[in-house]
């Protein structure tokens, strides 16, 4: 399976601006692809692709802060604004809203690269802890339900006899029960396993169903 | 009539009865605005004015009642003694003409009293004489009835006092006073004579006798009378300096001539005819110099001696038949005494005339010389300055020797030559000038601003211009200041409001200048990079380039705004003006997401108009509208500018937004200098901007559309004959 490489998607409604975005950025080495029009951005957009949004605040119709509440919807996606006017509020909600960077126009390039990188970056490590988390997700259905119960007694540190007390059957069974867990869950440690748990929320140290 | 006639001292009691009387009277005539008499006696006024109570109206009735009482006896004595002894009827009969004489010169509610007083003198006379009561009673009535016809037509033909410098006066006099009431009298007094049967002689005889009598007494001593109670005794008082001694000279010389011709010379019938002209000379001296009080006064020295001589049977006129004797003396006074009468009221009244032209030639004179404002006279011919006056004289710093006889061009008056040739050329088409600016110099060089009207007249004979200037040069400093601190209202205006603006003007720098900074740093990637895309780095330069031009585009029109010049009026295209301010309010618009769209007609004629203020109109109407939306609902927000021919030929402008409205008793406030609704607002957007479209011979007015928000319309005149 071959994803594409990070994107940065351009949206500003100054085509001059646009053109001089997309020209910098993709000198800088980025895939870039520019929009003049939030209506054709929203349309095309695809969450699945990685990267970041450089977002142009102010345009008519639908405003970079419509678009951002647009997005929220399908999924997250890191958002750099750019603005032609340093308007606190408008960067306030803008951050708030869960930006990644606000740059007043006109800005440096190494402005923009470095908020574009750390957009990218940021993207990156949300799209891998999301990975990993589904991948918990997938192996956590394939536990029967009484592997299921000693995972939960497991993470939450009780010991294999209190486990078997719990559950009303003999420290062995829990034995094998544990390490057919450890291997459904692709853990090879204690601690590994509970950081899976701890991504998907299961809440350590108060086994449930006593 | 005459009583009354106190002007400002009015007595108030009088007033009601006299209005009432001389309405009565006057049948309709208005007698209470009787026109102030120019010789107005100073004893009448202090007798009318004497009292202004109800007691003094009363004492004064009481003392011209004495008077007339007094009067009539004396008259009455007077009168037999110039009677023709066998005669019953005297030569001369004072007392009807002395009551005629009273009557005249009192209110007509004033007459009863005046004619019972005369009851008791009339008695006392005549009892004297041994004349039976009927007899007595009779002549009463037909004394009475002279006097009272004379003076009721007076009065109803002469609108306020009887004034014997007047010739129309005096004929309607003589044809009342001395021909009417005498002729109509004396058929009744013939008659009661007869018909109590005392007299002599024929009805007719009798008739004759009693209105000669009569006619000679109104035509001699009523003008006495009624000249010196008028005039009244102050020209004698004041008169007491070298001024009396031709009147004294005259009188002198009169009386001597009239005593010597009438009553020392025994008739001789071959020196008469030669003496009865001796008296002549005196009394056209008098009637020429001495006016119509001086020629009356001047006739009884005449009439006294000629009757009393020829009833003693000295002078010219005896001849032995005294009826005879009577006949002649009263033709010829009455002969002498109507053209004497006559003339001096012509002589008078030329007088009067004369003085009155001198007075108004005068106030003519004075109105030239004091005007308030510079007058000059000059010769039309040769363009010459005949006269001008003080004013003149002081705003040219030129004295009016030295200006008569010379031009305004040797004058150096005109500080440019066109304005003197365009001033004669006006002159020359229409015959005159109105309110002509010029540029005018004074002797110090100092220019001043002036208004000059002039109009072509003909003074004796000679075509001459008179030129009215009006220094306006404070007129124009001040309209000039006004003008200034307008224009830097507005230019404040502009400037508080393009600092609202200052942060979409900022947006819209910063559009092209980050396009250029990201285009330089993209151009600097691709030289460091071994293969060089000179096609792209050709496209940057060009993208620069154009957003280099796009940011000089808006700082220069940025500029034109703040700057503050004078107003520069010229042909605009009003289309082309949305599109400039369009151009700056686009980052306005564009942070506040609002859609402009405009309607903008095709061809329209051009304004006339400073293309920077209407600028300012249109800026001011298109932040009003996007304040009026952000306020409102902000999806689907949009501001129409439409342009149209309007239906007279002007273009109009409006400006729509779809906010809230304005309500509807603030349609008209919203014009109104600092009247705001806005936190921060001045109030003066609005109204500079009002100001400034009327300024532009425009007009400009808001409404609220239809469905929601409110529009602003400017209409602008467009430039005449231009069409598309």
């Amino acid at each position: 399976m071959s994803l594409p490489g990070p994107t940065v998607f351009v949206l500003d409604d100054d085509p001059a601006v646009l053109r001089g975005l997309t020209r910098l950025l993709q000198t800088s080495g980025f895939e870039v692809r520019a929009f003049a029009s939030p209506r054709a951005f929203l349309e095309q957009h695809d969450p699945a692709i990685p990267g970041c949004l450089v977002l142009d605040v102010a345009m008519p119709a639908l405003n970079g802060l419509d678009v951002q509440k647009a997005l929220a919807a399908e999924g997250d996606r890191a958002i750099i604004f750019i603005a032609g006017q340093a308007d606190v509020a408008t960067g306030v909600r803008a951050m708030k809203a869960g930006a990644v960077d606000f740059l007043t126009k006109p800005f440096d390039e190494s402005q923009l690269l470095g908020a574009v990188t750390a957009a990218i970056e940021k993207d990156r490590a949300v799209r891998a802890v999301r990975e990993g988390l589904r991948a918990v997700q997938q192996r956590l259905a394939t536990l029967t339900s009484r592997e299921r119960e000693v995972f939960e007694r497991v993470v939450a540190g009780r010991l294999n006899k209190q486990i078997a007390a719990d559950l009303g059957t003999t420290e062995k069974t829990v034995k094998v029960h544990r390490a057919r867990v450890m291997q459904k869950m692709g853990a090879t440690s204690l601690a590994q396993l509970v950081r899976s748990a701890g991504s998907i929320g299961t809440e350590p140290g108060r086994p449930s169903g006593r | 009539m005459i009583f009354y006639k106190s002007g400002d001292q009015h007595p108030r009691s009088v007033q009601p009865e006299q209005a009432a009387g001389g309405t009565e009277m006057t049948n309709g005539v208005r007698t209470d605005t009787v026109p102030a008499g120019e010789s107005r006696s100073p004893a009448l006024r202090s007798l009318a004015a004497g009292g202004a109570g109800a007691e003094g109206f009363g004492s004064r009735v009481l003392i011209v009642a004495l008077l007339v009482c007094v009067g009539y006896y004396l008259g009455s004595m007077l009168g037999f003694a110039l009677t023709f002894h066998p005669r019953p009827i005297s030569t001369l009969w004072p007392p009807n003409s002395l009551l005629l004489a009273a009557l005249l010169l009192t209110p007509t509610r004033w007459w009863p009293v005046l004619i019972l007083a005369a009851f008791p003198a009339h008695l006392a006379a005549q009892v004297q004489s041994g004349v039976p009561i009927a007899m007595v009673l009779g002549w009463f009535v037909s004394n009475c009835s002279e006097a009272l016809i004379g003076a009721t037509c007076l009065r109803r033909l002469i609108v306020g006092p009887l004034q014997f410098d007047s010739f129309r006066h005096v004929g309607m006099f003589l044809a009342c006073g001395v021909l009417v009431g005498p002729v109509l009298s004396s058929f009744l007094d013939a008659g009661l004579v007869k018909l109590i049967g005392w007299g002599e002689g024929g009805y007719w005889q009798l008739w004759r006798m009693r209105f000669l009598s009569n006619a000679v007494a109104a035509l001699t001593l009523a003008p006495l009378v009624v000249t010196w109670t008028q005039v009244g005794l102050r020209s004698l008082r004041t008169a007491f300096t070298w001024r009396i001694v031709e009147p004294g000279l005259l009188f002198l010389g009169l009386l001597a001539a009239s005593v010597y011709v009438f009553a020392q010379t025994a008739a001789d019938p071959a020196t008469t005819p030669a003496l009865f002209y001796v008296p002549l000379p005196f009394l056209l001296w008098a009637a020429l110099r001495l006016g119509p009080q001086g020629s009356s006064a001047a006739l009884l020295a005449v009439v006294i001696p000629a009757i009393w001589g020829a009833v003693h049977g000295v002078g010219p006129f005896v001849t032995g038949h005294p009826e005879a004797d009577a006949l002649a003396v009263q033709f010829f006074l009455i002969a002498v005494a109507v053209p004497v009468l006559l003339l001096s009221a012509v002589v008078e009244e030329r007088r009067k005339a004369r003085e009155a032209l001198e007075a108004s030639e005068k106030r003519s004179v004075q109105i030239f010389r004091s005007s308030p404002y510079p007058i000059a006279i000059v010769r039309r011919t040769d363009n010459t300055i005949l006269d001008v006056n003080d004013r003149w004289e002081s705003m040219f710093g030129i004295p009016r020797a030295q200006a008569i006889g010379r031009t305004s061009s040797e004058l150096h008056i005109y500080v440019h030559d066109s304005d003197r040739r365009a001033f004669f050329d006006l002159l020359s088409a229409h015959g005159g000038a109105r309110d002509m600016e010029a540029d005018l110099c004074d002797s110090a060089g100092r220019v001043r601003r002036a208004v000059l009207s002039a109009d072509i007249v003909t003074i004796g004979g000679v075509p001459c211009i008179i030129t009215i200037t009006r220094d306006i040069t404070e007129q124009k400093r001040t309209e000039r200041e006004a003008e200034e601190q307008r224009r830097q209202l507005t230019h404040l205006t502009r400037v508080a409001m393009l600092g609202e603006l200052s942060g979409a003007l900022a947006h819209e720098l910063n559009q092209p200048l980050t396009a250029i900074l990201s285009n330089a740093q993209a151009a600097q990637h691709l030289l460091a990079a071994e293969q060089v895309d000179t096609g792209e780095l050709r496209e940057i330069l060009r993208d620069i380039a154009g957003e280099d031009r796009r940011a000089g585009e808006i700082i220069r029109r940025l500029r034109a705004l703040f700057k503050n010049e004078a107003t520069h009026f010229q042909a605009l295209d009003v289309n082309d003006l949305v599109k400039d301010t369009l151009y700056l309010a686009r980052g306005d618009l564009v942070t506040r997401s609002i859609d402009a769209v405009t309607h903008l007609a095709p061809g329209l004629p051009p304004v006339h108009g400073d293309r920077i203020q209407l600028q300012q109109v249109l800026l001011n109407l298109t932040m009003n509208a996007c304040e009026a939306m952000s306020a409102g609902d902000p999806n689907g927000s949009t501001l129409t500018i439409r342009t149209q021919l309007a239906a007279d030929g002007s273009v109009q402008l409006s400006v729509a937004d779809c906010g809230p409205g304005i309500p509807a008793e603030r349609l008209d406030k919203v014009f109104e200098a600092f009247f705001t609704t806005k936190r921060h607002g001045l109030g003066l957007g609005l109204s500079i901007s009002g100001s400034i479209v009327g300024a532009h011979g425009g007009r400009l007015w808001a409404e609220n559309n239809p469905d929601r928000g409110a529009t602003f319309h400017v209409v602008l005149p467009a430039i005449a004959g231009v069409r598309p």
